[in-house]
């Protein structure tokens, strides 16, 4: 065994030198949008009438539902998005009474947030989930080998799966009309159909400032809080309500955004490679020591390797 | 000491390996059936539960358990503790053959098996797996060329191919001589390499998990879960080489191997304390312990881990007697082993709780004949290559005592 | 509770099916005796025809109204004298170019003028503001103020589909008065089934149940559900009456496919 301080380095820095060039390819979509698209949910406004499910499955070409979307009964129990349904809504009775002391319904539209610094784009192994300008959380089926790390990663548990694909299954999940809202004066298929406009799409500063106005012209209307405006740092979805959001099945997250503790000892650990760098040089000096001595105590043992 | 490795060259099947062998044969039918009716149809996987035993035991535990390839390395080679010497190569072997199959698990877990060379070419610097995936594979190949020797060792001026290859003999020979040549000379780049590869993705093996803070029990979550699958894989490093030797040494009803397996647990004390002592301290200063008693099944999870995967086996590998017994060690062996591996399903099942959905996972009958005919082949190629390739050196038993 | 699905859909969806099943023999058929019983296609009733020449139109878009309280509102119409009295249009036919360049999913609403008015008593209710503009009418349709939805430079202005459903479901449900769901309003736009019937030349009256079924076959299931087929002996509704239906189509009928 050989080893010369300056034949380790060599070999050390070659290594150094290809993880900083790797360093410097295009990181993903560390920084979120200035700007963005975004769409604001006025949880008083919606009505349950399913249209924006229906819409989705129209424009995703997604498979039929199981049950037709003129059916009220689905509402009877609450559902979640899966592999066939990119959003649904569910019916929520927070306890208010109307006149002729029935329960109000609040309705609520599910689907993916958009979030401004996603979890699962920074989770992905291959980076085919994305944060785009435009705001969409865009997924790559090309890149994707499957590993459902997004899934373990996404707060709002939303990404599903097509676990009955046997070789090509997709993560599936709103794509926001990526296409759609790319082209000029496009809308997401859901915002189009709203009857009532209870999702208005616009540019993700325009909606909170919209929000804020609502809720400061109609104080008896709204509850002060836009879900969405910060949680989980912010998202592009967001939600403003007449009733408090926990009672309404919105996921209780932190404002910090939830990958960036992994993301912090990530990168420190591992900036061009320092780390390894560092514990091989110092592997490698306790080696040459370690078989420096031998050699010069005993040279049988020292030659078998 | 003098005891050099040899192939055991013993009878191959005896009523253990059918077992093995019908646990294989049940194992690649289930396999089939995940390949034509999908991961839905063999496991119980969900939206809610990405995750599960394939993720937790397959990959999650099977690295942590070749961690003994790594320190035996690291001890032998680097430190230069050739006393150590007996246990390098079957520690090497199956950390080669648990590293090959956390790919052969992964393979059959990701939806897309055939786009599994994916991470090589796109890359996500944000990404945990990014890094444990490049890691374990070069760490994959780098077990493979240290690998090398023993193969060489056996086949090299003896090669003698059957019919009609035996024109590949010259080749053959000639190859297996350029690697004992070349790779003489460069071991060291691979050992050292072997070591801080290793040391990069058990850590961050704990980093995965990070990435859901809401979603993973308090009792686990902390930032210093890296530090923690590091430390607990270099403390199970040396128990798992005690616990495979004594079960490949008495399967081959060879020597115990005590001489080398006690020592090699005593620095076992000061890695497993200090695993301990990071483990109960992060617990006290984060307050975690309020959940200890409140019965849950993660809580009881965690006791379980720590009191029988991590303070008893400590306790016991204290006492110099449990150190030069051969089942006593191997008890306590077993239990930090068992520890660990409770600690991964643990820190990847157990602990995590979806945020919405209140379904609770059991692994299906699928997802279980699966990990269980992988382990099976795994132990059955171990049984293969030792039987025909310089791997144990324990001299055969004399008389069982 | 709203009605998203009324109960009168089964019953409508019947009444369709069955004036398929007589109508789709002549629609196949196409023979020239039927043309002189079929009225001229071309004639259009003169009031529909100027809805729905008014339907068409886009008026500019206002941009700025008064802002003011309900109260101040009614108030001011008062003061100008406008009342029911004034309403030049009994119906319109809510069918703008605005919505239909984005959708056509359903037909378009005919919306009683006069006789909302009539009830309510009170413009202020749907012409809740007066353009800025003082030269402006005081009263104007909907869709001068609201047009395409989300536009950049009126956030928060609604569309003119949001404006007419936020309107229209949330007096509707205050007043508990007035339909809630789609079809209570809207009739559906059915396809042209001229393209979808598949019959053969000279069909038989099982054909034509099998053609309908063919698509539809949640309706051959609801229908066997029905009084009209398991009907034995008198109906309760019919008894003493001029109509005596004794039996159902289940047990007696000749076309009981």
């Amino acid at each position: 065994m050989k080893l010369t301080r300056r034949g380790f380095f060599k070999i050390a820095g070659a290594t150094g030198a290809a993880a900083a060039t790797n360093r410097s390819a295009p990181a993903g979509a560390s920084a979120p949008p200035d700007d963005p698209y975004g769409c604001l949910v006025d949880l008083t406004r919606c009505i349950g009438c399913r249209k924006c499910e229906e819409a989705c499955n129209r424009v995703n070409g997604l498979p039929p539902p199981e049950e037709p979307f003129e059916d009220p009964t689905v509402l009877n129990r609450l559902r979640r998005p899966d592999e066939k349904a990119f959003t649904v809504v569910n019916r929520y009775f927070p306890g208010q009474l109307d006149a002729s002391n029935q329960l109000v319904p609040t309705f609520v539209k599910i689907q993916c947030m958009h979030c401004q610094e996603p979890a699962c784009a920074s989770a992905c192994i291959v980076g085919a989930l994305t944060k785009k300008e435009n705001g969409t959380v865009h997924y790559d089926v090309t890149k994707c080998i499957g590993c459902r790390y997004c899934m373990v990663a996404c707060p709002f548990e939303i990404p599903a799966y097509e676990y009955h694909d046997p070789i090509t299954p997709r993560v599936m999940k709103c794509t926001f009309c990526f296409e759609r809202i790319s082209k000029e004066g496009g809308l997401p298929g859901c915002a189009e159909i709203c009857p009532t406009e209870a999702i208005t799409f616009g540019r993700r500063q325009t909606l909170l400032k919209v929000a804020k106005d609502r809720i400061r012209d109609n104080p008896a209307r709204y509850i002060d809080r836009i879900y969405g405006e910060k949680e989980v740092g912010g998202t592009s979805w967001m939600y403003i309500s007449a009733v408090p959001f926990e009672k309404l099945g919105f996921i209780d997250v932190p404002n910090e955004p939830t990958p960036k503790l992994a993301e912090t000892i990530q990168h420190t650990l591992f900036s061009y490679l320092w780390s390894p760098i560092v514990l091989y040089g110092l592997l490698g000096g306790i080696m040459w020591t370690s078989h420096k001595n031998r050699a010069e105590d005993e040279d049988e043992e020292g030659d078998r390797r | 000491m003098t005891h050099h490795p040899y192939p055991l060259k013993t009878r191959f099947w005896t009523p253990g390996v059918v077992v093995l062998a019908v646990l294989m044969a049940a194992g690649a039918l289930t396999i089939l059936a995940r390949f034509i009716g999908g991961i839905g149809y063999v496991s119980n996987l969900s939206t809610a539960r990405p995750w599960g035993l394939w993720i937790g035991v397959d990959v999650a535990s099977g690295v942590a358990l070749a961690a003994g390839g790594f320190t035996t390395a690291f001890l032998a080679h680097i430190v230069g503790r050739h006393y150590y010497e007996p246990v390098v190569r079957p520690a090497l072997l199956t950390a080669m053959l648990g590293y090959t199959f956390v790919v052969l698990g992964l393979l059959i877990d990701i939806g897309r098996s055939w786009a599994i060379w994916k991470p090589m070419i796109f890359w996500n610097f944000d990404s945990v797996l990014f890094e444990v995936a490049m890691c374990v594979m070069f760490y994959l190949n780098v077990l493979y060329i240290e690998f090398v020797p023993v193969v060489v060792e056996q086949f090299k001026g003896r090669v003698n191919l059957p019919g009609p290859l035996a024109g590949l003999n010259g080749p053959a020979e000639s190859l297996l001589g350029l690697a004992d040549r070349v790779l003489g000379k460069i071991m060291w780049v691979f050992v050292i390499a072997g070591v801080v590869l290793s040391c990069m993705h058990q850590s961050s093996l704990g980093s995965l998990m990070l990435v859901a803070p809401t979603k993973v029990h308090p009792l686990w979550y902390t930032p210093i879960l890296p530090l923690l699958f590091l430390t607990s894989a270099i403390a199970v490093g040396y128990p798992m080489v005690v616990f495979e030797t004594t079960i490949a040494t008495s399967s081959f009803k060879l020597d115990g191997e005590m001489r080398v397996l006690g020592p090699l647990t005593r620095i076992t004390i000061w890695l497993l304390g200090l695993y301990m002592a990071l483990k109960i301290g992060d617990m006290v200063v984060r307050g975690t312990w309020v959940y200890l008693l409140d019965g849950t099944a993660q809580t009881n999870a965690f006791l379980a881990e720590m009191i029988l995967g991590v303070i008893a086996p400590w306790l016991m590998l204290l006492s110099d007697k449990v150190r030069h017994n051969r089942r006593a060690l191997f008890a306590a062996c077993a239990m930090i082993v068992g520890g660990v591996l409770l600690n991964r399903i643990n820190v990847f099942v157990v602990a995590y709780k979806p945020p919405v959905s209140e379904a609770n996972y059991f692994p299906a009958v699928g997802e279980i004949l699966i990990t269980v005919g992988l382990i099976a082949t795994l132990m059955f190629i171990y049984r293969f290559l030792v039987t025909h390739l310089p791997v144990l050196s324990a001299p055969a038993r004399e008389v069982s005592s | 509770m709203i009605r998203a699905f009324s109960p009168g859909a089964p019953v409508r969806i019947l009444v369709a099916l069955m004036v398929l099943v007589w109508a789709a023999p002549a629609l196949a058929a196409e023979t020239p005796d039927t043309d002189e019983l079929t009225l001229n296609p071309e004639w259009r009733a003169p009031d529909q025809e100027t809805a729905r020449e008014r339907a068409k139109e886009v008026v500019p878009f206002i941009e700025a109204v008064v802002d003011e309280c309900q109260l101040c509102r009614q108030q001011r119409l008062r003061d100008v004298g406008l009342g029911v009295k004034d309403i030049t249009h009994s119906y319109f036919l809510l069918d703008s170019p605005i919505i239909k360049q984005r959708e056509d999913y359903y037909g378009p609403v005919r919306f009683m003028h006069t006789k909302h008015a009539a009830a309510i008593q009170d413009c202020a209710v749907c012409h809740h503001a007066r353009p800025a503009d003082k030269a402006a009418k005081e009263t104007v349709r909907c869709s001068a103020c609201h047009q395409e939805s989300f536009r950049g430079d009126h956030p928060d202005r609604l569309g003119l589909k949001a404006a007419y459903h936020q309107q229209c479901i949330d007096c509707h449900r205050n007043e508990a008065k007035g339909p809630v769901d789609c079809v209570g309003c809207h009739p559906k736009n059915v396809p042209d089934h001229k393209e979808l019937v598949k019959l053969p030349a000279d069909p038989e009256p099982w054909d034509v149940t099998a053609e309908c079924l063919r698509c539809h076959p949640g309706a051959g299931e609801d229908m066997l559900l029905t009084a009209h087929w398991l009907w034995k002996g008198h109906s309760a509704y019919t008894l003493d009456h001029q109509k005596k239906v004794m039996h159902g189509k289940g047990t007696t009928a000749i076309n009981n496919f």
